[in-house]
């Protein structure tokens, strides 16, 4: 994750302010919410930083649902609950776990070219410019939410380590 | 040749009285009853006024202005309604509304209003800019609060006026960020003047003098001078060196020296730049990057204003004029004005601000002539195409070194081996 600190930083700042932009948090909440991101940045846990989840899951100052309607309403972003996908390993695709983590985005599916992703960070700019430069700008974006993502992510990695086991086997 | 009202009132029967009683008095009515279908034919028809009511289900009369003042910002809009919070109608008057009549309505005040409102509009859209006397004043009626950094004749200035205005209760950091050259204590004295009251008072902290010592002792004046909040304005915060950008930070979270300072603190820090470059050119550490983000606000440059700058530099003529004890302020002709406005101000304010004083330098008379207004500014540019190109090669001689320093991480050691310099060098240029 360390590789992905100048991201993780950069993200949350856009995403912070494209929310108090749009009038869904106060700068007053997001005030508070930087605090402890920095917290956490500081103390290398990046996995935990993250403004969003600090504001839905600790601070209570923001509704996911909220913000997920906002995204389909606003932004006429397509949803989807990563629940209902099959998941396949991001190694064909040549996708770094760790970034999909620091990024709360992942690539879900792949079709001719095309990929399908699936973030909670739809807001951030950086986030959005990041993939598109990594899987070169052919990309259909949904947004989802954190508990989806999360165990997206983590179902993911069951994956990359059945395939590792196998791996040894052979 | 009479007048064009569009009306837009969702009760078909109230909006049928306002309509004949514009009809009766001679002004041509639009009447509809949907804002969006309101919106439309507003866009594609020239109206002298707009009167539209409050309440309606698809759009707020205050987002139905919202999107026409994007479109045609000189337009004067009445607002009518039944009951109105007043949140809302000081929201309508930041937003630039032109009156606000609850029902039952006074007709003769309504009309009375109309009248008063068209006649300004004409007599802007008719005066030569800068006419129009003190254009902060001008901007100020539009606004519905005073502001004088920018005119706001432009879409730019004035969406940057309205965003400043809506966030002037920030909690604890705003950030002011733009190009080289900005005016930012003007623009964070139209902050100030935001509020009427001594208990709100703003403190200046520059790169030059600014130390723990120094913020100490200006909080403490403030306090003696009845301050309950203290805003501290840090100005040139790119300039600042390593220490000065701890302070800040420690100054913005209110800890160490300033846990106790016995008075509210906030932080407005002006940047000249882009935040992400500072930050990945290590000029901001990450604390200063995610403290900034909490409330950002771009200053629009000039060439983004370029109504405004015809204005701004009618202003600086009359201060420069005053300096000087000029008998009398000399005017711009139309010609010459066009120039400022067609340049693209690379070093906003301050280029704006020398070239005047360079015009002013040279006795231009009464009149600030075209000719006057091309020879200052090709001095400001250049004179000649060599200096042109020496001028364009250091400017890219800036963006290699930049490139350079954020290929390794803001090191100044790896970027000065690289150049085969010395660190110091280094720091020099990137200042």
């Amino acid at each position: 994750m360390q590789q992905h600190r100048a991201l993780i930083l950069r993200s949350n700042r856009f995403l912070g302010s494209a929310l108090v932009d749009k009038g869904l948090v106060s700068s007053g909440d997001l005030e508070e919410a930087n605090d402890k991101f920095m917290e956490a940045i500081q103390l290398a846990d990046l996995k935990r930083a993250s403004i969003l989840s600090t504001l839905l899951f600790d601070l209570k100052k923001l509704e996911e649902a909220k913000l997920l309607d906002y995204l389909a309403e606003e932004l006429k972003l397509g949803l989807i609950d990563l629940d209902f996908v099959e998941l396949q390993s991001l190694r064909p695709m040549n996708v770094d776990l760790s970034l999909c983590w620091a990024s709360s985005t992942v690539p879900f599916d792949h079709v001719e070219g095309t990929y399908m992703l699936a973030t909670c960070y739809y807001m951030s700019a950086p986030v959005i410019k990041h993939w598109e430069d990594v899987l070169d700008g052919r990309v259909i974006w949904y947004g989802t939410s954190i508990t989806s993502l999360s165990h997206a992510l983590e179902r993911i990695e069951v994956i990359h380590e059945n395939e590792d086991a196998a791996a040894d086997d052979e | 040749m009479p007048y064009s009202v569009l009306i837009l009132d969702d009760d078909a029967d109230f909006n049928s009285l306002l309509t004949d009683i514009f009809e009766q008095a001679d002004y041509i009515v639009t009447s509809l009853i949907d804002p969006i279908e309101a919106v439309d034919v507003f866009r594609d028809t020239d109206y002298d006024l707009v009167v539209t009511d409050h309440k309606m289900p698809e759009m707020t009369g205050a987002e139905f202005m919202k999107v026409i003042k994007k479109m045609k910002p000189k337009v004067p809009v009445i607002m009518v309604s039944g009951y109105l919070e007043n949140d809302t109608i000081r929201e309508l008057i930041s937003e630039g509304v032109g009156g606000v009549f609850l029902k039952p309505l006074n007709i003769f005040s309504l009309l009375e209003r109309t009248a008063e409102l068209i006649e300004e509009a004409k007599k802007l859209e008719n005066a030569p800019e800068g006419d129009s006397g003190e254009a902060g004043e001008v901007a100020g009626v539009q606004l519905g609060f005073a502001f004088r950094s920018y005119p706001c004749k432009s879409g730019a200035s004035a969406s940057f006026a309205e965003r400043l205005y809506s966030l002037r209760n920030f909690k604890s950091t705003l950030s002011l960020i733009g190009e080289p050259g900005m005016h930012y204590r003007s623009i964070c004295e139209d902050i100030r003047g935001f509020y009427e009251s001594d208990a709100e008072q703003f403190i200046y902290l520059s790169a030059g003098s600014f130390d723990e010592a120094q913020a100490l002792s200006l909080i403490e004046a403030a306090k003696k001078g009845g301050a309950e909040r203290v805003t501290c304005v840090l100005l040139e915060l790119e300039e600042m060196d390593a220490a000065q950008k701890v302070l800040a930070t420690t100054l913005s979270k209110r800890e160490g020296a300033f846990e106790d300072a016995g008075v509210t603190l906030r932080t407005l820090f002006c940047v000249s730049g882009d935040l992400d470059s500072l930050f990945d050119e290590g000029l901001i550490d990450e604390n200063l990057y995610i403290l900034m983000g909490t409330a950002e606000v771009r200053v629009p440059p000039l060439r983004d204003c370029n109504v405004d700058v015809g204005v701004m530099a009618q202003q600086l003529v009359v201060e420069v004029a005053r300096e000087k004890s000029l008998a009398a302020v000399p005017r711009f002709e139309r010609s010459a004005r066009d120039l400022f406005r067609q340049h693209q101000w690379e070093h906003n304010f301050e280029e704006l601000r020398a070239t005047v004083r360079k015009i002013l330098d040279d006795n231009p008379g009464d009149v600030i002539t075209h000719a006057a207004v091309k020879s200052a500014l090709k001095v400001s540019v250049g004179a000649s195409p060599r200096t042109r190109l020496e001028s364009h090669l250091s400017s890219q001689q800036i963006d290699y070194l930049r490139a350079v320093s954020i290929l390794f991480g803001g090191d100044r050691s790896k970027t000065a081996n690289f150049f085969d310099t010395d660190v110091t060098a280094i720091e020099d240029k990137m200042k």
